[in-house]
This record gives C-alpha cells, structure tokens and sequence, in this order.
C-alpha cells in the first residue's frame, strides 16, 4: 500500500545557518580561496591602465622606450595573472570537492538517520529524487556555479574599482548599464528556476517511461502495448518541448536587453570621455582605459548572471537534503529495560489516516518459544499488527510490550536484538557478500559469517562462488537468485539474533515449490525464537502453537488449529477445502 | 518552431554515425541554415566593436571632436543592437536545431524500444538504452546547436584576419598563424584533463548509484540495522571521489593559467608590435586600441572552434551508440507470407509437451518445477519459436505475430505494472467502462488494494508498481490481463504471492469470469459492452463467447477449479484429467501438489 508521507524541506533560515557553519568550517581555505582570486583579478585589471597609457604615448609621438616599457609591464602582468590564476583555481576546486563531500555525506549520514515509522510508510520515489536529482544538482552549485560567482564577483568590483582609480567622472558610464542589467535579470530569475524544473523533470519522466518500456518489454509485448507506451513517450517528449519552448521564450526576452545593458556602458564612454577631454576634464588614456573596461566587464558580469539561476536550483536542491533530517524521531527511550522476553499486546488500535483505524482493539500474549500464525484475507490487516508487533510504529491506543516495556521507548539497536520484522523484501546491497551480512553485526570474523550461512544451508554455495565471501554482490556484482538473496537475509537473522521475529510473509515472493527448500533454512533461524509468522499458506498456520485469524483489523478467532478446526469456524472452513483437496491425508497426521 | 515531436521520425541511415549525423542535418536543412546565416552576422557584429572602439579613440576622444565621438558611439550601439537581434535569433535557431534533432533520436529510440523491446532488453541492460535515449540525443544535438557559432566563428575569425592584414601585413599574419597555434597548444592539456574528468563522472556515478542502492534498501537496513558499516563504506567510496576531484584539480587550474596566459601572450605582442608600428606612424593610436580589441574578441571564436571539436567528437560517440540500439532486431518477427489466421475456437496445441488446450475450457497447466510450464507457456505466446506449437494446426510461426499477440495473450509470473494512473495501468488500452474495470479486480479479488486508495482508480501507481506489496502487484496484473480479454489467456503462476483466502477467491471468480455462464462479474460486463468503442474491429474474437484459459500453478485451490488438469513430467504430458481424479490416481501429481502443506 502506498502512504506516500512527504518529507519535510528545510527553510530558507534553516538553509542560511547550516550553510554559515559550512563556511565556517572551511574558512581558512574559504579565505584563501578569496584571497587568491582578488590578486589575479588585480593584475588584470592593470592590463587597461597600461594600454591607455600606451595610447596616450603614442597619440602624443613618445619614444619607443617607454611604448617598449609599458609592453614589459603588460606582459609582466599577464605572468602575475596566470600565476596567481593557477593557484586560486587551484584552492577553489580543493575547496569545492571537499565542500561537497562533506555535504553528500551528512545527507547520506542524515538519510540513514531516518526514523523507522517513516522509511516504512514513505514511497521510495521522493527519496529517490532527494538522493539522486537533489545530490547532483548541488554538485553542479558547488563545483562550477559557486567558484564561477565567487571569481566573476571579485573580477567585476575590482573592474569597476580599478575604473573608478583611473577617474572618478570619466568612470560613471560604467554605471548606464545597471537599470536595465538589474530589471532584466530580476524579471529572467524569478521565472527561469522553475522552468528549468519543469525542464528537469520533464526529462526524468520521459527517462522513467523509457526504462519501464524496456524493462517491461515482455509484457508491453505480450499485451499488445507498444502503440500506447509509443504514445506515452511522445507525450513526454511533448512536455519535454513545452517546457523547453518556455525558457526559451524567456532567454529570447533577456538575452538582448543582456547585449544592449552591455554596449550602454561602452558607447556611453567614449561619448562622455570625448566631452571629458574636449573639456580638459580627464586624459586620452583614461578615457581608453575606461572603455576597454566597459569592455571587459561584461565577460565577468554575463557569467555571474548566467551561475545565479543554478544557484537559485542548488539552494532549493540544499532545502531538500536538509529537509530529510528533519523529521521527528519517532521513538524515545525512556531508559527501561525489559524484565522478560514476554511481549504483550493489549488492547491495541492503529490508524495511518486519521480517523480510518485499521485495527480495532487487539489483544495478544506471547510466552518465549511461542509459535503464532496469523492468516485472514488480504486488506484484514495482519502486516500493520506485524509491523506494531515489531515496533515499527506505536499503537494509537493500549501498547505493545516486551517484558512490560513498551517497544517504542526502547533504542533502535536495542529493539532489533529484541524483536524483528521479517517481510517479503529483501535487497542485496552493492558490495561483498560478507558487506551484506555484517549489515546484521559489524564486528563478525569471518568465521561467525561461515556459521550463519552453515545454519541456513547456504554455506555450499557461498563456498562454490569464485572469491566466496569476497564476491561483489548487488546491482553490477555477482547476480544472486531470489532464493539466495532470501537465504543472505536469513543468515544475518541469525547474525542479528532477536529472541522474537516477525515474519510478514517472508517467503510469499518465492514460488512455493522453491520456498519449500528454503523451509528448511526458515526452521533453523525459528529454532528457540518467538515466531509471529504472518501465513500465506496454510501449513504454517497448521504447524503453528497458536492460530489467530484476523478479520477486518480484530482477532476473530484464537486457539491451536485442532481447537480452531474443532470450532468449526472461517478458519475451519478454509481447512476443511485443504482437506477435501487431499483426500488420501488422515486427520492424524495433522498434529505433530 | 516547429512543433515537436515529429508525426513521423523518419528512417534514418544507420550504416555508420557520420550518415546518421548527414542524415539527421538534412531532415533540418533550413533551420541549419537560418542558425549559420544568424550566427555569421551576429559575430561579425561583435568582432567590429574594436574597429569602431579604435575609430571614436582616433576621431572623437583624440581630437575632442564630439560630433565625431557621438557617430562612432552610435556606431557601437549600432552594433550592439544587430547583435542583439541576430543573437537572440542565433540563439532560437540553435536551440531548434539542438531540440529537433536530440527529440528525433529520442522518437527514433521510443518507438523501436516499444516495438522491439524484449530484443533489445536481452542485448543490453535497461540503463544502457535509457542512457542513448537521455545522454547521448542530447550530445548528438549539442552538433546542431553549436553549428550556428561555429559557422560565425570562422567567418568572424576571417574578417578579423582581413582587417588586420589589410592594415599591416605582420600583425595580419601574426594573428593568422597566432590563433591555430593557440588552439593546438590548449590541446595537450585538454586531453588528460577530459580524461580525468571522464574517470571523475565515472566515479561520481558509482556514487550516486551507491546513494540509490542505499535507498532502495533502506527498509531492508533500517530492519537489520546495518547504519554504520554501510556509511562508513559511503563516506570511503565519497572519499575517493573527493581524491580524484583533487588530483583533477591541479591540471583543470594549469589549464585555466594556460587560458589566461596564451591569449595574454598574444595580446602583448599584438599590442607592443601595434604601439611601435604606431609610433612609426604606420598606424593610428585607435588601431592599437583596435588591435587591443580584436586580440580580445578572438579568444571567443578560439574558444568556440574548441568546443565544436569537442562536442562534434561527443556527437559522433552518442551517434554510433544510438546506432548499436536502433540496429537491433527483433527475435521473433513475422513470416514472409503469413498464413490465414484460423477461425476462433481454433485448437492450440504445443506438439513438443503433448499438450492440447481444449477451446472454451480452464485448463490447469502442472509440473514439479515452475520453469517446465513457463517455457510451454513461452511457446503457447509464441515468445519462443517452435514449429511444433500450432493453433487450428496452423504453425504459430506462419501466423502474421500480430494476429497470435491478439489471439492468445501470455501473462508472464512477474509481470510489470506501468506507472500512471491506477485505471490505465489496469486498462492501458483505455477501452473498457469503470464498471468492466472493477468487474476485472473484482475477479482479481483486488478491492481491497483499491478501498486503501484515497483516490480509487485515479491513485498514481509508482514505477514498477513500487508502493504495492508483491501480492497486490500480482492481482492487480491479473485484472489487466482479464481486461486484455483474448481468446486465449495463459496465466503463468497468477497467484503465487498471494495469501489462501484470497486465492481461493480468485480460483472460483476466475473460472466464472472466463466461463461467461454463472458470473456475477465480468462476464456479464463483457456482455454489457456495447458502447460502442469496442466494436471496431478491435478484436474481432470478442461475440464469440469461447474464452479459453490456461493456468499454470500447483496449488489445489486453483487447480480444483479448472475444467482440466495436465500433469507434465520431463518436459510431457504424462497425465490429463480434473483434479481430484489426479490426486487419486496419480502418486507423481499428488506429490506436487500437495508437498507444501506435507512439510
């Protein structure tokens, strides 16, 4: 069933500190950075002042000494430029990958953080996205948009500044294009992140309905869907242009009052300098001086524009990744520790929807090495009494104990080694096989792995592999069967060693013909457990100490099978079907 | 623009990526040509604000003629203003040419992806084709969108050239020869760089999958509770991208010293040799102003002529792997003269198991291991060829594929729901009423997955069905084949994530269903339809009443249900008859479908 719960998404405030303490932890090398990059935009600005004066000497018919002089400079100042280039690219790359390593990881640190309750009932799809979309898109901010701002930044005010030193009056056409630069990339930058999403997005649709249509090729092929999934592409590729056409629509608006606020400063220069001069107010060189940085200041200041719309993208894609370490934790300890290994369930009551409870009043005792079925029709909600079993989620009335401590206000750790939830899905992580069950105890040897693997049968063929417990495993390793994944999951059961586990229909996804063999491994984990085996199949609701057959969230019937087939009940007539099936199979043999 | 996507891609020259990239430019001539023509004009407008700059220096500023100084400001503004108009329709044309010919890849890639999807999944992985079909249109695109400023790039570079050498021969040359050499020198940093680069976005990916991996196992994680050793792992995996970025991080800022001093280099020479040639009254003070400039605005088309290399290189890399998916071809295709297809009701009978499908009836398709009867399935759907699988004895491999894929429809044992809205998954023909729909998961005893939906038939199904439990998925898969509604519907294993209760339903629903006699559900839907939309020809099967149905499973819930049970051992059909007498009479049948509760 789906409950997509959606995450939180941090607030622009929350945003602004974290980011402060990021800076704040790399500020020397922020500083720096800085540092470095103003010395390197100094020494390009020199390169005007000196052609002004160059133009100055040779208007006025000087020597070539001085001409020559000036070229030395000039060329000396590129050296400085380059150098100094060098080594500030140099840290704000060293800074960026470390910046954004520190971010991925405490998003991954935060996204492992997440509360039980809440990775249970969320869709993976909003995940997903934060983990994958969000992740990269803040890679793009921090290694290119911000040390792209950061240089253009610094190159534009000491342009305008150095311009400025050159002659205050012959400086102020500089200043012509800034009205129409600042209301035409407000009027572009209100707009353009949003259509760049829908652009985004629009591209991860058709991505999605392109990998469904391969992946489910047989099916599109056996019922006929290749006209309609023809259809659903070309949809998305239609949304695709729309949304394409949109910030184009925009770009064809701001990309030429972009040119016009650029030429505004340079044909105002030589207009205002030739007044300038003919009035004796300022030099020839000053003025050429001023021109060609009107000139140049428009690559620094086009580049600082064109970074502001990822930024904007990167900040919202930085409120995701925070957002997902905000959700509430949804269990504190309360530091009891639990007398016995009893767990008791009174009077329990559950709803995911507000005012929609899906059980309605439950009891349940379980002594240690108790051996519960519970089967009902699907939708009856067996699973969520599983997962409060479990201690997944809290009760919304009456509480779920294990030795009088209610399993919510024990610690995740501590709760794992006392209860867990088994179900039908299961996943074998990128990494070794031996990765993927220390996931159950980091600090197992090897040997205690063989063990596991021995108790579930699955050590023959770990053995048969070709670097055995070494094996890349998972998307792009060694590719396991369903049945060895399952047998894996059954290994760090024993690894994990709770005294009660809840099984929710573990092995449902397996064909029972290749379930049956893994019974046998299911038998060895079980062995001096509690077991609440949520049943599809009847035989283990049969081999079970207690039978409960739930009903429309209550308990409807409770008691060993042979009391329930004696009550002659729903449960004994779903039996009694079994039974006529086979006739050969005496009553007797039924009790074990 | 042109409205996209195309009615019709067309059919594309797949021999070799320079014909595919010949043949995508020629479907878009006139857009390659308005983006050139733009291109041209606008970089040309640029590459003379130096002149313009070097004439109001020379008449205006030096002078203090204002007149003078006003006309070469306009001048400047002028061109701004061309620059303006051109550019921005540089810019929508290019962005035409990107659009039209990475959508018509993308066409190109759906349509034969859907067309022949099993072929092309069992050559290479999902991500693969997903990857052509994203990354690499986009890069074959990235060639038509640049066209336009490379085409202005050269002819800017050839103006500049002529200025120059038109006022002195030396510089002329200087900048002719200056500016190639610049070009070849940035070479030998770029390609370890885009090396590197390449190994970093590698690695990045691998990380990123990692993240993904940790997602979708994260239910799994947070229930065995394995936190720490697999962050510690990902901050190992985060440390080694963050190493490659620092060893990457010493040549990208060479490369951008190199970006700063070549030109720079260029620059001072342009300018001291213009100041002496100045003061030898060969030139003005504005035309060393103006070669200040032009030595300036070169760096552009330098620029521009690199990345055209570099994306032309990408583009014929995205062409050559759009090549490999476009030229793989269907496993199963049609024969060169199909046969008639035989009238409904027509017997299938696949000759290599022994197994005979009577018309009209449920058959229980049975053998120990599940693999034996999906491969019969397999050849009754003609998913693989055998020559001994015919209907009305008719070889399934005469017949036109599309009449078999009408006929008799193969439910595979994992089959995938579609992302959309939960009625289009159920119905993706969107050709049956609300009431057939529910009828459908009625049969499929899926209202309770639909009564946990706020929004009923309108919830959005995830891709893959992901927010379902298995057992929902696979009765929600059972009720879209219901409403497929073939002559033949062969179930593979239909019920084998799902609890007895449930199953015991859908055994009897199913059987009234595809019976069409007692149902209260959908057969009498089925009856019911006559609006209209289904009765174009559509399926020309559907007034006859005979609805065969095969089903293969072991359990007795279902199998007491079927009119007919085939028992098969070795690959054969070692026994035929209902359940029970099986179970009766035969010790092999009963161990199989009785071993699971025996255990």
């Amino acid at each position: 069933m789906s409950f997509a719960t959606i995450l939180p998404i941090a607030s622009s405030r929350q945003v602004r500190t974290h980011t402060a303490a990021l800076f704040a932890r790399h500020r020397r090398t922020l500083l720096l950075t800085i540092g470095l990059h103003a010395l390197a935009a100094l020494a390009a600005v020199v390169g005007p002042r000196l052609l002004g004066e160059i133009v100055q000497e040779v208007r006025a018919g000087g020597i070539a000494a001085t001409v020559d002089r000036l070229a030395l400079l000039l060329a000396a100042a590129i050296v400085a430029q380059t150098v100094l280039t060098g080594f500030a690219r140099r840290a704000s790359f060293v800074l960026a990958e470390t910046v954004f390593a520190d971010l991925r990881e405490g998003f991954v640190q935060r996204l492992l953080g997440l509360p039980l309750s809440t990775v249970e009932r969320a869709g993976t799809g909003d995940l997903v996205t934060r983990t994958t979309g969000d992740v990269e898109a803040l890679a793009r901010t921090v290694r290119f948009a911000l040390p792209e701002t950061l240089v253009a930044t610094i190159t534009v005010a000491l342009t305008v500044a150095a311009a400025f030193v050159t002659g205050p009056l012959v400086a102020l056409p500089l200043l012509a294009g800034v009205p129409l630069l600042v209301v035409g990339t407000r009027w572009y930058l209100r707009r353009a992140p949003a259509g760049y999403l829908r652009e985004r997005e629009a591209y991860a649709t058709f991505t999605g309905s392109l990998a469904e249509t391969v992946e489910g090729a047989r099916t599109v092929e056996a019922l006929g869907l290749g006209d309609q999934r023809v259809r659903r592409l070309e949809d998305d590729i239609a949304a695709a242009y729309v949304a394409e056409r949109y910030t184009l629509r925009l770009r064809t608006l701001w990309f030429p009052s972009m040119e016009l606020a650029y030429a505004i400063p340079v044909a105002s220069a030589l207009l205002w300098g030739a007044w300038l001069v003919s009035r004796d107010l300022a030099t020839l060189a000053q003025v050429t001086a001023v021109t060609l940085y009107a000139v140049q200041i428009v690559d620094p200041v086009d580049r600082l524009v064109s970074w502001l719309d990822e930024i904007q993208v990167g900040v919202s894609a930085l409120a995701r990744i925070l957002g997902v370490g905000l959700v509430p934790d949804d269990r504190s300890p309360s530091g009891a520790q639990p007398t016995d290994r009893r767990v008791v369930a009174e009077d329990v009551r559950f709803a995911y929807r507000e005012g929609h409870d899906v059980l309605h009043g439950v009891d349940l005792d379980l002594h240690p090495g108790d051996r519960l079925a519970v089967v009902g029709p699907s939708g009856a909600g067996k699973s969520t009494l599983g997962r409060l079993l479990a201690g997944v989620h809290p009760p919304r009335t009456g509480r779920v104990t294990v030795g009088d401590v209610p399993l919510v206000d024990l610690p995740l750790h501590q709760l794992r080694g006392e209860v867990m939830l088994v179900t039908q899905e299961h996943h074998v992580f990128v990494g070794t096989l031996g990765d993927n069950l220390r996931l159950a105890r980091a600090a197992a040897g090897d040997a205690q792995l063989w063990e596991a693997l021995g108790a579930v049968g699955a050590a023959a063929w770990v053995r048969a592999l070709p670097q055995g417990l070494s094996t890349p495993v998972g998307s792009g390793g060694h590719a396991l069967s369903p049945a060895q994944a399952q047998h894996l999951a059954l290994a760090r059961l024993v690894l994990a060693d709770p005294h009660t586990l809840v099984l929710d229909e573990a092995t449902s996804l397996l064909d029972p013909r290749a379930a049956r063999h893994l019974e046998r491994s299911l038998a060895a984990v079980l062995h001096g457990r509690t077991v609440v085996a949520i049943a599809h199949r009847l035989h283990t609701a049969h081999d079970a100490d207690v039978v409960a057959v739930v009903e429309d969230g209550l308990i409807t019937e409770l008691g060993s099978h042979r009391e329930l087939v004696e009550a002659g009940g729903a449960y004994a007539e779903l039996w009694s079907s079994w039974r006529d099936d086979t006739p050969e199979r005496q009553p007797a043999s039924h009790g074990r | 623009m042109r409205p996209l996507p195309y009615a019709d891609p067309g059919t594309p020259d797949l021999r070799s990526p320079l014909r595919l990239l010949w043949w995508v430019a020629g479907q878009q001539r006139l857009t390659l040509a308005g983006g050139v023509a733009f291109g041209v004009v606008w970089m040309v407008a640029q590459a003379l604000v130096p002149a313009a700059i070097g004439r109001g220096v020379d008449a205006g500023v030096g002078t203090g003629d204002l007149a003078a100084a006003a006309r070469w400001s306009l001048v400047v503004l002028f061109l701004a203003l061309v620059q303006a108009v051109t550019g921005v329709l540089r810019h929508r044309l290019a962005v035409s040419n990107w659009l039209q010919a990475s959508f018509r890849a993308m066409q190109l890639l759906s349509r034969h992806s859907a067309r022949t999807g099993v072929a092309v999944h069992r050559v290479m992985p999902t991500g693969e084709v997903v990857a052509a079909a994203t990354h690499d249109t986009l890069r074959l695109g990235a060639l038509y969108d640049i066209s336009a400023r490379l085409a202005g790039a050269v002819v800017a570079y050839a103006v500049v050239a002529f200025l120059l050498l038109r006022t002195s021969l030396l510089l002329g040359l200087l900048v002719l020869v200056g500016v190639p050499v610049l070009v070849l020198a940035l070479g030998p940093v770029m390609r370890p760089l885009h090396r590197r680069q390449a190994d970093q976005r590698a690695a990045a990916g691998r990380l990123t999958a990692l993240g993904a991996d940790t997602v979708a196992g994260l239910r799994v994680l947070k229930g065995v509770g394995g936190e720490e050793p697999l962050f510690a792992r990902y901050v190992r995996s985060s440390g080694e991208l963050r190493d490659t970025g620092l060893r990457i991080a010493g040549l990208q800022a060479v490369l951008d010293a190199a970006q700063v001093l070549l030109p720079g280099v260029f620059l001072v020479t342009v300018t001291w040799l213009s100041a002496r040639l100045a003061l030898s009254g060969v030139l003005t003070a504005g035309d060393v102003v103006a070669f200040y400039g032009y030595a300036f605005f070169l760096v552009i088309p330098i620029r521009t002529a690199v990345e055209a290399a570099d994306k032309a290189t990408r583009s014929f890399v995205g062409a050559r792997r759009i090549i490999n998916v476009l030229t793989v071809r269907p496993g199963i295709a049609d024969p060169p003269e199909p046969s008639p297809a035989p009238a409904p009701g027509a017997r299938l009978v696949d000759g290599r198991s022994g197994l005979h499908v009577e018309p009209g009836r449920l058959t229980g398709l049975v053998s120990a291991t599940p693999e034996v009867t999906a491969a019969i399935a397999d050849r009754l759907g003609r998913f693989t060829d055998d020559a001994d699988t015919t209907v009305g004895e008719v070889s399934l491999g005469d017949l036109s594929l599309g009449d078999v894929r009408q006929r008799i429809v193969v439910s595979e044992a994992q089959p995938h729901l579609f992302s959309g809205r939960l009625r289009d998954a159920l119905d993706p023909w969107q050709r049956s009423s609300d009431e057939r729909v529910l009828a459908a998961l009625h049969v499929a005893a899926g209202e309770d997955i639909l009564d946990a939906l706020p929004e009923g038939l309108d919830a959005v199904v995830e891709e893959r069905g992901q927010g379902f439990s298995g057992g929902q998925r696979q009765r929600l898969a059972l009720a879209r084949a219901l409403l497929a509604d073939p002559e033949v519907l062969v179930l593979v294993e239909p019920t084998s994530a799902v609890d007895a209760h449930t199953e015991a339903r859908i055994a009897i629903r199913l059987h009234n269903a595809r019976h069409g006699s007692t149902t209260p559900s959908l057969a009498r839907a089925n009856g019911a339809r006559h609006d209209g939309s289904m009765h174009n020809g559509q399926n020309p099967n559907e007034q006859v009443a005979t609805r065969t149905t095969v089903v293969t499973t072991a359990s007795p819930l279902v199998l007491d249900r079927c009119d007919t049970v085939a028992y098969v051992e070795a690959g054969r059909v070692v026994a035929v008859g209902d359940h029970r007498r099986l179970l009766a009479e035969h010790a092999g049948y009963r161990a199989t479908v009785t071993r699971g509760e025996e255990a």
